[in-house]
């Protein structure tokens, strides 16, 4: 009867808590509206959340703790735009538009692929550079493909790609499956090493990343798609930071600056 | 890219950028739980029956969440649970709220085995001399409880300390995220980068559970507190 009675009890509990957690948003008065932007230059900040492993476009120096890349670059131009300064939250890619959506951070620049399901949930700004996605393979091999549905009759496992990236999702679109017909990489470095040792025949990349690789490996494009636009991101709530976001890529296109971030950075 | 570092640098870089953010998320994430999860060893052992009942209800629920999940929820699901807080620190919330809660629910565990093992003759004894239940709890059971809640508590801690390497994806810069760092500049320098983060682990927690644990439950004996 007792041991009864106190399953009831915590069932109730539990239906009750959950009740409570179901109402608790509403629980809490709706403030009156802030723009992000009077509270990112009341606060002299500008928060920017990146995935810092990814050069050229955004890296950290443990020797001097510094962020540098081309988004780096980028969002220091926003930033010196509204009279103030970038501090950087350094977390997992794809917690990025969580974490945006949720308020902790103010803007994403993490060389992120315009698309339409990430534009549901957040507001892009307008492209700031575009980006070729690449098949390479080592100079020694024979393999030659004309589209990228042939990657398809190409031997198992032995395509790589970076994971969580806009190259998984194409390769997944064309019906391949992560670990079956081909294989993913935390990162573009452990791809290079994979395809330099055999392991995979071709890797499907970012073109700026086989720039960076292709004089410490010999390898060589056999493929390369239509290029795509990387935007930044915020919420659609802000549109006045998303204002000074454009105004800044539109203008750096204008003066030029933009042309030589781009030659800094992509050679 | 610059030349390798050598790896007492990597070390000390870990050491300096990364610990002091783990050990203060681990401090906070105990406090908070050792906080609460005394009212709730309390509530098991003394309150009335529908307060037992609450307390265990959310052990069991708070035992049966993965932390991850838990981060999950208060980061991104409910952030407004923040609002007075900069929204540059939230996400730092959200992992200490979700540790302490979730060690909140371990820590009563152990306090109740705790308070449950100081002979009930002792509490009776207070009782007739005089004293009133929560003078005898606070005088003659509490501090025999914590002595002896001790070595199990330090078992927590090793555990507390280890899940503080989920704030890696959330943007603090703890232990594991500075160890990343190093490798994702040196790449070559994977394995010895993360041997080095799991040293420093084991540097911090062999210590405290061996000092704490071993010794605690030798002076526990030779006290002659506790069951045999």
């Amino acid at each position: 009867m007792r041991k009864q009675a106190a399953i009831i009890g915590m069932i109730l509990c539990l239906g009750g808590g959950l009740a409570i957690g179901w109402f608790i948003p509403s629980l809490f008065p709706t403030p009156t509206r802030v723009a992000v932007i009077d509270t990112i230059q009341s606060r002299g900040t500008f928060i920017v959340g990146t995935s810092a492993d990814y050069p050229p476009f955004e890296d950290f120096y443990t020797n001097n703790d510094t962020y540098y890349g081309f988004d780096v670059d980028i969002a220091d131009l926003i930033a010196a735009e509204m009279g103030v300064t970038v501090v950087w939250v350094d977390m997992d890619f794809d917690s990025l538009i969580g974490a945006c959506t949720a308020g902790s951070i103010d803007m994403i620049a993490a060389a992120m692929t315009y698309n339409e399901v990430r534009a549901e949930k957040l507001a892009a700004s307008t492209t700031y550079v575009t980006v070729a996605q690449a098949v390479i393979v080592k100079n020694s091999s024979s393999m030659a493909i004309t589209a990228l549905d042939n990657l398809t009759i190409a031997a198992n496992q032995l395509i790589g790609v970076q994971a969580g990236t806009v190259m998984q999702a194409d390769l997944e679109a064309l019906g391949m499956v992560a670990g079956v017909n081909f294989t993913t990489y935390p990162r573009a470095d452990a791809l290079m090493l994979a395809l330099d040792g055999g392991a995979i025949e071709a890797a499907y990349v970012d073109e700026p990343i086989y720039e960076a690789f292709k004089t410490t490996y010999e390898i060589k494009v056999i493929f390369s798609t239509d290029p795509e636009p990387l935007a930044l991101w915020t919420r659609y709530s802000e549109p006045e930071l998303l204002y000074v976001m454009n105004k800044v890529i539109l203008e750096g296109y204008q003066d030029g600056t933009i042309q030589d971030l781009i030659i800094t950075w992509f050679g | 890219m610059s030349e390798l570092p050598d790896l007492p640098s990597i070390f000390f870089y870990i050491l300096v950028t990364g610990l002091p953010t783990t050990l203060i998320l681990t401090v906070l994430a105990l406090g908070f739980g050792f906080l609460l999860g005394m009212v709730l060893a309390i509530m098991r052992v003394y309150g009335e029956r529908e307060l037992a009942w609450i307390g265990s209800a959310y052990e069991k629920l708070m035992r049966g969440i993965p932390v991850l999940v838990l981060i999950f929820i208060f980061a991104y699901g409910i952030p407004e649970i923040f609002w007075y807080l900069d929204s540059l620190y939230r996400q730092v919330a959200s992992i200490i709220l979700a540790l302490s809660l979730r060690s909140a629910a371990y820590q009563s565990q152990i306090f109740r085995g705790a308070i449950l093992s100081v002979n009930p003759g002792q509490m009776l004894a207070a009782r007739a001399i005089g004293m009133k239940q929560i003078q005898a709890f606070r005088h003659i059971v509490l501090p025999q409880a914590i002595r002896l809640a001790v070595p199990a508590w330090t078992n927590e801690y090793s555990v507390v300390i280890k899940d503080t390497s989920f704030a890696y994806s959330f943007g603090v810069i703890e232990l594991t995220k500075a160890a990343y760092r190093v490798s994702v500049n040196f790449p070559i320098l994977w394995a010895p980068t993360m041997l080095i983060a799991a040293i420093l682990y084991f540097l911090v927690t062999y210590p405290v559970t061996r000092i704490f644990g071993k010794k605690q439950n030798k002076r526990l004996k030779e006290l002659g507190i506790g069951g045999k």
